[in-house]
């Protein structure tokens, strides 16, 4: 009986050592396969990847809401020693931001008689969800974030997202109550944006870099450090005019934008579900939209 | 009888800890932190766990795991999807074929073992990451983050040893 067993283990032994080598083999293959199928933006791995931040979104969420309590705490301690400085300088912008209120009053009171003389035709408010975000740390290849919010809030691939201080970037991937976040910055991100005053156009290309790129510029584009630049709108995808950033140097690396938002410390952000020109997710220009939506 | 197979389920539970830690930890370190910068270099907590579990208890941290952890790892940080799978898949497979050389070691020969990992496995998955996108981008942060993560480690070997004390020595027993 024991000879048996020594015989059947002289067997078994080997063909699993072939087996173990094998699911090596069939495993790196299967490592590369996925990684082809990722990059091609199948529709399966998509659904997967959207899935599995799905079922685990809740569970991230509650834990980041502690870090987030502390980060907080911090910053209110550090702040408390800066008061006296952060006090002076409220009033001085107070009061530069009480000019531009009354400026901004009485262009809006011109702007108003005009359309009324023009017969100016207001555009639909755009809509909005917000959410929170439960995951960074995109790792050293890619610039995105995990936020709690997904299809059933409206949020679709392809939204522009915001936050007090500018564009931040768009939705990637949208599960049902989960959605990942291109930053800007991030490799893959492609923005048509504008010069704010010169009317430049270009395509804001990320890098991975904190500043990024402005690409397909006219050849003789005059633009200056510190211009603002703003989403153009054009490719219907994004809503126009958005801030996007200032230009922070021009040389032979292109000209590069600081974005206006502080893609480290983002703790809510704003969806634009829907904006003026888009009826559900189709862009169509303004004499086309259908009237009833007025 | 209930006592045997409450038993059996003590034992597989225990057996599946180095797997369900490391899923953990990895679910941790894609938290947000608010730290500037952070996110960029964020330390590589996988390639941490499959090292560890590969030098000391690799019988109970197969390819498998490996893989599965990857997948899990591109999943929440948002890496192209299968890179890690194949990065921990193959520090795995490098560490358990030279296991023999690993023991009775002292924890600084396995240290400097765990940069030379860091290293490859940074330069792997830069070299894949700039082929999958068709652009030669910064090798900076990656070696950065390899630096980082290494420093990390024996904050990491030294958590993880606790958790293999408390939980899986009694399997020996």
């Amino acid at each position: 009986m024991k000879h048996r067993a020594e015989s059947v283990a002289k067997v078994t032994i080997p063909i699993r050592a072939l087996l173990n080598r094998f699911a090596l083999l069939f495993l790196i293959i299967a490592a590369f396969a996925i990684m082809l199928l990722g990059k091609a933006d199948t529709l399966v791995v998509e659904r997967a990847r959207s899935g599995v931040v799905d079922a685990v979104a809740p569970v991230m969420d509650a834990l980041s809401r502690p870090i987030a309590k502390v980060s907080e705490g911090v910053d209110r301690v550090d702040r408390f020693f800066s008061v006296y400085e952060e006090n002076a300088q409220l009033r001085e912008q107070n009061a530069r931001l009480l000019e531009w209120q009354s400026a901004a009053l009485a262009l809006a009171a011109e702007n108003s008689t005009f359309r009324k003389m023009l017969n100016f035709v207001p555009e639909r408010g755009g809509s909005f969800a917000a959410a929170r975000v439960i995951g960074d740390s995109g790792g050293v290849f890619v610039r995105s974030v995990l936020i709690n919010g997904g299809t059933v809030d409206g949020i679709q691939k392809g939204d522009a997202v915001v936050n007090g201080n500018g564009l931040i970037g768009r939705i990637a991937e949208s599960g049902r109550r989960s959605g990942r976040v291109l930053l800007v910055s991030d490799l893959n991100s492609r923005i048509p944006v504008v010069g704010e005053k010169s009317r430049v156009r270009a395509i804001l290309a990320g890098d991975n870099s904190p500043s990024p790129k402005l690409a397909f510029l006219p050849q003789n584009a005059q633009l200056e450090v510190g211009d603002r630049i703003v989403t153009s709108g054009h490719g219907g995808v994004f809503p126009a005019g958005l801030p996007v950033g200032r230009i922070s140097s021009i040389g032979d690396g292109g000209i590069r934008v600081q974005p206006f938002a502080d893609f480290y410390r983002l703790e809510y952000v704003r969806i634009i579900t829907e904006f003026p020109g888009e009826v559900a997710g189709q862009i169509v220009p303004s004499a086309a939209r259908p009237s009833q939506r007025k | 009888m209930i006592t045997a197979a409450v038993q059996r389920l003590d034992r597989s539970a225990r057996q599946l800890a180095p797997f369900v830690m490391s899923i953990l930890l990895v679910m941790f370190s894609a938290l947000p932190v608010y730290l500037p910068g952070y996110g960029q270099v964020a330390v590589d907590v996988g390639l941490m766990t499959v090292f560890y579990w590969a030098i000391y208890r690799p019988d109970l941290f197969p390819v498998i795991a490996a893989f599965v952890l990857g997948l899990w790892q591109d999943i929440l940080v948002g890496s192209p999807i299968g890179l890690h799978a194949l990065i921990l898949l193959l520090a795995n497979w490098a560490i358990v074929s030279q296991r023999t050389f690993f023991q009775g070691r002292s924890f600084a020969v396995i240290w400097w073992c765990f940069s030379l990992v860091a290293l490859a496995a940074a330069i792997v998955s830069w070299i894949i990451v700039c082929a999958l996108n068709v652009t030669i981008m910064s090798p900076v942060p990656v070696l950065f983050q390899a630096v980082l993560t290494v420093g990390v480690f024996p904050f990491m070997a030294w958590l993880l040893a606790r958790a293999q004390h408390a939980i899986i020595r009694p399997l020996d027993v």
